[in-house]
């Protein structure tokens, strides 16, 4: 037999550098990293998703009732830095996981940090010069990073490893938590952050990508600025009950709800079908074949700008959960995403009959419609998520008919001479009669 | 697109041999699948009843149906479709179909049988979608469309028109020479088929095949029906006797069974019962008949209507 020997098939720091930083911007690496912190929180208060982010605990268990916790971020041309008191990572996980590149273990630890790539994809896209420090309650450490350094020693494995630099003891709960200094940055990463639209842009992104998370358990600055919630458009009303389906499969949790968008941000622009995985935002307000629109619901129309659907997905294994990497988009092919796309179709179709009825074609506008429309307002979905799958319903008034037409023919001249009294020449005729009729009532009708 | 209700102004729904011919082969394959251990009795039956509610008198009568659902889309005859209800146990609900297949019970089994009675369009294939989404292993789907050539004179025109309406299920089918005239039926079988697997997506069951009817009372029309239902409803079908009819399609690539009904007088069918069912060669010698409509008179004289004047 032949001598038989092995191919190489080596991992190389320049893929890891030059490449799998390109699918990414800037926004989603932030968003990346505010992950991190925020499975940090959830690890090191023990918070539940299911309970405690979106609410559906029963029997008394409410949202997190702690202090919301900080993220900071702050960037300048020579240095980004974010930093939180969500808890920290503990020396043991930095050392045998945290850096590593993808998951070694089968279930990952966290719930919103899914494939291990996350935090070293956004601190390389961001600069060659990084700082580590974590603080947990047991230990704190520094891990330095000389990315130009490291990416030219690259041999065997053994290089594939990051210096410890400083080993502290540990901290307080409340002072515990991680920092990460990013310096020398990368040209392309300078040019974004002096053209003035990169603070708006990440609270924007933040604030939708969170929504369940903001305020309740955590609050994030950027550059000193608050970042401003932006909760999802879920309407309802005495009238209007959103529609709710549920089922569980493979470790998955779906929930999907369907109703009308609150009056005031009805728009064309927020309708859609809004999508959530472990209660992050990954999908907004999309219109497109990727939620259904076109297959099993009607391809989207102007007339639909009142519909907003809320997809939730929730796993203790987020592998399982049908994201992509950048987590700002779906894995379509995805059974259990493939599955509740037919049924998002399934729970919008009163919704869509009901809009179909508000605006019909061949007749003018339909007044009740209208009205009960009117009055959907904000609503918060959460308390939903623990109610039983029902069918979206709207309570109709019973129309009773309070009007009749009064019409009869009178002689011109008697207008004119009702006219020449009230001295209005050009009062019309129909006037007249409403004008008359209201005065009798007044004068020989009392209440 | 006609809406379900409004063609009940064009035809008299009871009047149809070719249709009535198709309900009772229903009835008797539903019957095999009682004695094969469906409980069709326990079934619900929805279906688009009209003001005629021909389908719904003869499950309830004949299957024991008891639970009975009809689904109309025009609010302009809500009295007349509540003044018809044969029986105090249909329900009767105003809205699309599509609305209802959601709420369809899990916990039941269902016969939804989706007659249409016009042209295939992606309405139809949204509720397919949904069908095949939200029906109970072991219930029982059955979609009727009009097989006609859409508006237009050429396959280039039919192709548009399918390649508008049914984008997503076109499969590998796309030139104008698949969609001349005789091709459109299995065009629309490969609509309707591709449609329930949308909706089967990530789900167990599956769709097993069980009818393939064509027949025209004036209209080419296209029935295609199966089970939802997993490997044990597929053993279970196995085992019937459904097997045994001529009109049992298991998979939906051989041809469809055509009901083709002769046209005879009462006299004629009087005497050709007598010798029913009677071998491949037999001719009446009373009088002259081709030996096809001999053929086609055995397959259904079990199932043909007589219709007569009664004068009430």
């Amino acid at each position: 037999m032949a001598d038989m020997a092995n191919v190489h098939a080596y991992p190389r720091k320049q893929f890891f550098l030059e490449m799998f930083t390109r699918d990414i911007s800037l926004e989603d690496c932030v968003l990346d990293l505010i992950d991190n912190s925020m499975d940090s929180l959830l690890r090191s208060r023990n918070i539940d998703i299911e309970a405690q982010v979106l609410g559906a605990a029963q029997g008394g268990q409410t949202r997190a009732a702690i202090a919301p916790a900080q993220i900071i971020v702050k960037y300048s041309e020579s240095q980004f830095d974010i930093s939180d008191n969500c808890g920290g990572i503990s020396k043991k996980e930095a050392e045998d996981e945290v850096f590593c590149f993808g998951h070694s273990s089968k279930v990952p630890t966290g719930r919103l940090g899914v494939y291990g790539i996350g935090m070293k994809r956004a601190i390389f896209k961001i600069g060659n010069t990084i700082e580590v420090t974590s603080r947990t309650t047991e230990s704190s450490f520094t891990v330095s990073i000389d990315v130009l350094k490291w990416s030219q020693k690259d041999t065997s494995l053994e290089d594939w490893t990051f210096p410890i630099t400083k080993v502290e003891a540990g901290v307080p709960l409340s002072k515990a938590g991680t920092s990460i200094t990013i310096k020398d940055l990368r040209p392309e990463v300078k040019v974004r952050m002096n053209d003035g639209t990169l603070d708006a842009a990440l609270s924007n992104a933040i604030g939708h990508t969170y929504p369940a998370f903001l305020d309740s358990l955590v609050k994030v600055k950027i550059n000193k600025v608050d970042v401003d919630r932006s909760d999802l458009p879920f309407g309802g009303s005495g009238d209007i009950k959103p529609g709710i389906d549920k089922f569980e499969e493979d470790g998955v949790k779906v929930t999907l709800l369907a109703t009308l968008a609150p009056m005031d941000k009805r728009t064309q622009e927020i309708a859609g079908w809004y999508v959530l995985c472990n209660g992050r935002v990954v999908v907004l307000h999309d219109k497109s074949d990727l939620t259904g629109w076109g297959i099993g619901l009607p391809a989207f129309h102007s007339k639909y700008r009142g519909f907003v659907g809320v997809a939730l997905f929730t796993s203790a294994n987020p592998m399982l959960l049908p994201w992509n990497t950048s987590k700002r988009g779906l894995n379509r092919e995805a059974v259990i995403y493939q599955k509740a796309r037919n049924r998002m179709a399934g729970v919008s179709r009163p919704v869509i009959t009901f809009l179909n009825e508000m605006y019909p074609s061949d007749l003018p506008e339909r007044h009740v419609e209208r009205e009960i429309a009117s009055r959907v307002v904000q609503q918060d979905f959460r308390p939903l998520i623990s109610a039983q799958s029902k069918t979206f319903e709207v309570i109709r008034p019973v129309s009773k008919k309070k009007t009749m037409r009064a019409q009869f023919d009178v002689d011109i001249a008697d207008i004119e001479r009702i006219r020449k009294k009230l001295r209005r020449p050009g009062m019309s005729a129909s006037s007249i009669g409403r004008y008359t009729l209201d005065h009798y009532l007044k004068t020989e009708c009392p209440e | 697109m006609t809406p379900p209700t409004e063609s009940f102004y064009k035809v008299p729904y009871d009047l149809r041999p070719a249709k009535q011919i198709e309900r009772r082969m229903l009835i008797d394959a539903f019957q095999r699948l009682s004695f094969a251990g469906f409980p069709i009795g326990e079934y619900q039956y929805t279906g688009m009843g009209s003001i005629y509610f021909v389908d719904f008198i003869l499950f309830h009568k004949l299957l024991g149906i008891d639970k009975l659902l009809s689904v109309e889309i025009s609010s302009k005859i809500t009295k007349r479709l509540r003044f018809n209800k044969p029986f105090q146990r249909v329900d009767i609900q105003i809205c699309p179909i599509g609305d209802v297949i959601p709420q369809l019970s899990r916990d039941r089994r269902h016969i939804l049988w989706l007659d249409y009675d016009g042209l295939i369009c992606s309405e139809f294939l949204r509720d397919l979608v949904l069908a095949g989404t939200y029906l109970s292993a072991g219930s029982i789907l059955l979609v009727t469309v009009d097989v006609e050539p859409p508006e237009g004179n050429s396959p280039k025109e039919w192709r548009d028109y399918y390649a508008a309406e049914a984008s997503a299920y076109l499969g590998k089918e796309s030139k104008v020479e698949d969609f001349v005239k005789t091709s459109l039926v299995a065009r629309n079988t490969g609509f309707i088929k591709r449609a329930i697997m949308q909706g089967l997506v990530g789900r167990e069951a599956e769709f097993i095949p069980m009818f393939n009817f064509i027949y025209a009372d004036g209209h080419n029309m296209l029935t295609i029906g199966g089970m939802i239902g997993t490997q044990q409803e597929r053993r279970q079908l196995k085992a019937s006797s459904l097997n045994d009819t001529s009109y049992f399609r298991s998979n939906l690539e051989i041809p469809p069974y055509a009901i083709s009904v002769p046209r005879l007088t009462r006299k004629e069918r009087l005497y050709l019962d007598g010798f029913m069912p009677c071998n491949e060669k037999w001719k009446p010698k009373e009088f002259e008949l081709p030996p096809e409509s001999v053929l086609a008179y055995r397959e259904i004289y079990r199932f043909f209507p007589a219709y007569a004047e009664l004068l009430l």
